[in-house]
């Protein structure tokens, strides 16, 4: 029999069509549940450089550094899209890259758009990223205070790749993770972009990359802020302690000074 | 500042899949014979495709990708439908081919009746197995017992059947 003879029979092209139909209504409530959300993506220029940026319903599921020498869009699309649904949208995400400039410009409150963590797998890592947006503007932790504060101290390697795979960074604020010696360690947006915005937030940073001066310490239990120098610091835990730009921020993050050593 | 197309975003499943799945339907309708089986597979084949497509590699060309997931769901179903066949005949409790059935309808019953004398468990895990296709994991956690007794309700109650055919 011929194709054109054996279609006749099947009932033709408008069968075929309220079959496709069918089928459509017939599995709506199958697809709906493996059915991936959308997310809108777009390209916006920063001080960071440009970052490709995408925007789900709940918020942004991914910034992505364009002008480091690693950057490389189809690979960031490709893992976007293993959870989303990419659309091209540039208007949806042109915002991000006004709030981030108006960040490095010292407007520490303007980033305002929710995250979508959802990119996040392991729920370690969703611990960890959870726990650092706790982190004030003005502070920094060591990856070893990190992994100490979500209650894994001997995880600090695992928080340094979970800071390396953070689909978020400046509102899931990895930039704020240093190396337990003060050095503000490495970044996925090239640490100049580490520098510019520990910098705006109000560190000191010095040739030797080192956040310490000027900072007063805060431990993360005790909610006390002491100077560096302060004998009860020094025998504090430093997987407890928090660093803080200045005595101003470290108030603002609730913590009071020490008694002992009256930083101000 | 690079324009959003130089990042060549693919389209969705549902934009990419549009203009292929009459053709996959006719396929279907045309490899079947039957619109409810077709009706089946189409949704089979969609949905199987929309998991893959994020992992589908750069450049591959849909139509033949997606065809090629219905002929092999098309040949998943034809295999256990024989198999299907012959165990419900062993099973004595419908006789579909008689043709496929070595020892006639006398064995297939004489099956039958092993079958429904093991012990529940032994029973149940069989036919999961044997009839459903299930991994010994989903036995397990459907009859609240670990993958490796399901296992061995399988074994033993197979045992069992081979000692009541000789």
């Amino acid at each position: 029999m011929s194709t054109s003879a054996r279609n006749r029979e099947l009932g033709g092209e408008r069968t075929i069509d309220a079959l496709v139909e069918i089928a459509h209504r017939r599995m709506a409530p199958r697809l709906a549940r493996v059915r991936r959300p959308q997310a809108r993506v777009g390209v916006v220029p920063s001080p960071l450089g440009r970052l490709l940026v995408a925007m789900s319903e709940a918020g942004i599921a991914m910034i992505y550094f364009l002008d480091v020498p690693h950057g490389n869009a189809a690979d960031a699309i490709a893992m976007l899209r293993r959870r989303f649904e990419a659309i091209e949208d540039q208007p949806a995400v042109a915002g991000i890259g006004e709030e981030i400039r108006r960040f490095v410009a010292g407007d520490l409150a303007a980033l305002i758009t929710p995250v979508d963590l959802s990119l996040v797998v392991s729920p370690f890592q969703r611990r960890v990223l959870e726990r650092l947006r706790k982190v004030p503007p003005g502070a920094v932790m060591s990856y070893q205070a990190l992994a100490a504060a979500i209650g894994a101290p001997r995880g600090s390697r695992a928080v340094g790749n979970t800071m390396a795979s953070n689909p978020v960074p400046v509102y899931v604020p990895c930039h704020r993770v240093i190396r337990s010696d003060g050095s503000v360690g490495n970044y996925g947006g090239g640490v100049s972009s580490k520098l510019r915005l520990l910098r705006a937030e109000g560190f000191r940073i010095g040739e030797d990359r080192r956040v310490a001066a000027g900072a007063v310490l805060g431990h993360q239990r005790t909610r006390i802020y002491c100077r560096p120098s302060c004998s009860a610091a020094r025998r504090a835990d430093p997987a407890r302690m928090m660093i803080f730009a200045d005595s101003a921020r470290a108030r603002g993050a609730g913590l009071r000074a020490c008694r002992q050593c009256l930083p101000g | 500042m690079a324009s959003i197309s130089s990042l060549a975003i693919p389209p969705t499943f549902e934009d990419a899949v549009r203009s292929h799945e009459r053709g996959l339907m006719r396929y279907l309708m045309r490899t079947t014979g039957d619109r409810e089986d077709a009706l089946d597979l189409f949704q089979e084949t969609w949905l199987r495709a929309y998991r893959a497509y994020p992992a589908l590699k750069a450049g591959t060309t849909l139509r033949p990708w997606l065809f090629r997931i219905a002929l092999n769901l098309c040949r998943n179903r034809a295999r256990d439908r024989m198999r299907r066949a012959r165990v419900m005949v062993h099973d004595g409790h419908e006789l579909v081919d008689r043709a496929t059935v070595p020892g006639g309808d006398d064995g297939a019953i004489a099956l039958g009746s092993a079958i429904n004398a093991l012990p529940p468990n032994q029973r149940r895990s069989l036919i999961m197995r044997k009839l459903d296709g299930l991994s010994y994991g989903e036995i397990g956690a459907s009859l609240k017992c670990s993958p490796e007794s399901a296992r061995a309700h399988v074994y033993q109650a197979l045992k069992k059947l081979k000692s009541a055919a000789d």
